[in-house]
């Protein structure tokens, strides 16, 4: 990240000498058209780049404050860790770190909310924890949450971006696909609305599993989303992939997506959604 | 994943070599799950896994020795029920033959175990089953 790179940077010899007041970590670079973004202004567009329409990943509570009514989010009381079943301690020491670093618990929050004055449970996801992976910790929250829509009957709507299953938890993960899924079924045996929102970047377990059982899939524009990194696709099958590969728009067109909505639009979508299911 | 977490009669499953990511879990949600003594079941190959995790393909060795998918780590893991004993030697004819009964025997008593079940007790089974994978600390 480029602001990371403006806060370590010591002020050179001369901008001491001058004593040149420069405001550190305010500015932002856009990865698309490349333009300096002031970061309030950015954080005032929804994270979308002024200049070219570009979207940056939203925190956590960046997207909450964008969907969910001002003051109504109240998050589940579920505060758990990892056994870390692999017993990696350079895991622990990372999760430690990005805990500090990000002001997060984990790559998802789950809680409930309001959406226009509706009622749903929602679950964000953040690429800022450990690429929004799936391991022990995001597996029962996201299974925590949809049991919770089911006991209060209420739809589930779920913001995914995510790498896929957490390496470090070896194949405890990949059964939290399995986990969820499970859960995913009662959900519908419920007769209870999905909507499982895809943003960038979604791949891996997650794609594999919960992200694409939505009742609704919707997917926020230009998202990569898919299972497998197209580089390692191209290098097991030895071809080329098709322009577009694995964006929202190809996705869409594919029948994987429903609908691409812009991110200035999602909330009004999901509660007109709620609202036709009700 | 999500039809076979529906299905109202057990699912026996048997990892019976390399079994690795979503395509051996998508066929792996059993109400039962056994593994041969000598198989492997795996987040993914160990060649995949030290190369995404340490960006380091060299260290395939290091990876398939903390990745835990031998028999009895995934075991000891509680991801399978029990393990299948593998003859160490002998015959290779001979060994099969012994190995095909073994599973054998587990799967009809897998079938009697379930036979007077509900469909519901059966579903439910299989469900709570998954629905405790990964131990976690309440903080």
């Amino acid at each position: 990240m480029i602001v990371d790179k403006i806060k370590k940077r010591e002020p050179s010899a001369k901008n001491k000498k001058a004593n040149i007041d420069i405001p550190v970590g305010k500015w932002i670079k856009c990865d698309e058209c490349k333009e300096i973004i002031y970061k309030e202004t950015l954080k005032n567009n929804l994270n979308i780049c002024p200049s070219c329409g570009h979207y940056f990943r939203m925190h956590i509570n960046r997207r909450l404050e964008q969907i969910i009514d001002e003051g109504t989010y109240q998050r589940f009381d579920l505060n758990i860790d990892t056994s870390n079943p692999l017993k990696m301690d350079e895991y622990t020491k990372k999760l430690k770190s990005l805990r500090e670093k990000t002001g997060l618990e984990e790559a998802v929050a789950c809680g409930t909310g309001k959406i226009n004055g509706e009622d749903v449970v929602i679950c964000i996801m953040d690429s800022g924890f450990m690429m929004g992976s799936m391991g022990i910790v995001v597996g029962e929250k996201i299974t925590y949450s949809i049991e919770k829509a089911i006991e209060k009957k209420l739809p589930l709507i779920i913001f995914s971006v995510s790498g896929g299953a957490r390496m470090q938890e070896g194949i405890i993960s990949l059964m939290q696909m399995a986990k969820t899924t499970a859960a995913l079924t009662k959900l519908d045996e419920a007769g209870l609305l999905y909507i499982s929102v895809l943003t960038d970047p979604t791949y891996g377990g997650v794609t594999a599993s919960f992200a694409s059982l939505g009742d609704i899939v919707l997917a926020e524009p230009k998202s990569m989303i898919g299972f497998a990194g197209q580089r390692v696709i191209e290098q097991t099958i030895g071809e080329s992939l098709p322009e577009g590969f694995q964006t929202a728009e190809f996705m869409l067109e594919h029948g994987f997506v429903d609908k691409i909505v812009e991110r200035k639009d999602l909330k009004n979508t999901l509660y007109k959604l709620i609202q036709y299911h009700k | 994943m999500f039809e076979m977490a529906k299905l109202k009669v057990p699912i026996i499953t048997i990892v019976i070599g390399e079994g690795s990511s979503g395509g051996a879990l998508a066929i792996g949600v059993g109400n039962k799950v056994f593994m041969l003594e000598n198989a492997i079941y795996s987040i993914l190959s160990p060649e995949g896994y030290s190369s995404i995790l340490w960006k380091d393909p060299s260290r395939v060795k290091e990876a398939a020795e903390k990745m835990k998918l031998t028999a009895k780590d995934l075991h000891d893991l509680k991801v399978i029920d029990k393990i299948i004993k593998e003859p160490s030697e002998g015959d290779d004819k001979e060994n099969f033959n012994k190995i095909c009964k073994s599973i054998k025997k587990e799967i009809l008593s897998s079938i009697k175990e379930f036979n007077d079940k509900s469909e519901s007790e059966i579903v439910e089974q299989r469900y709570q089953k998954f629905r405790n994978m990964g131990e976690y600390i309440k903080l």
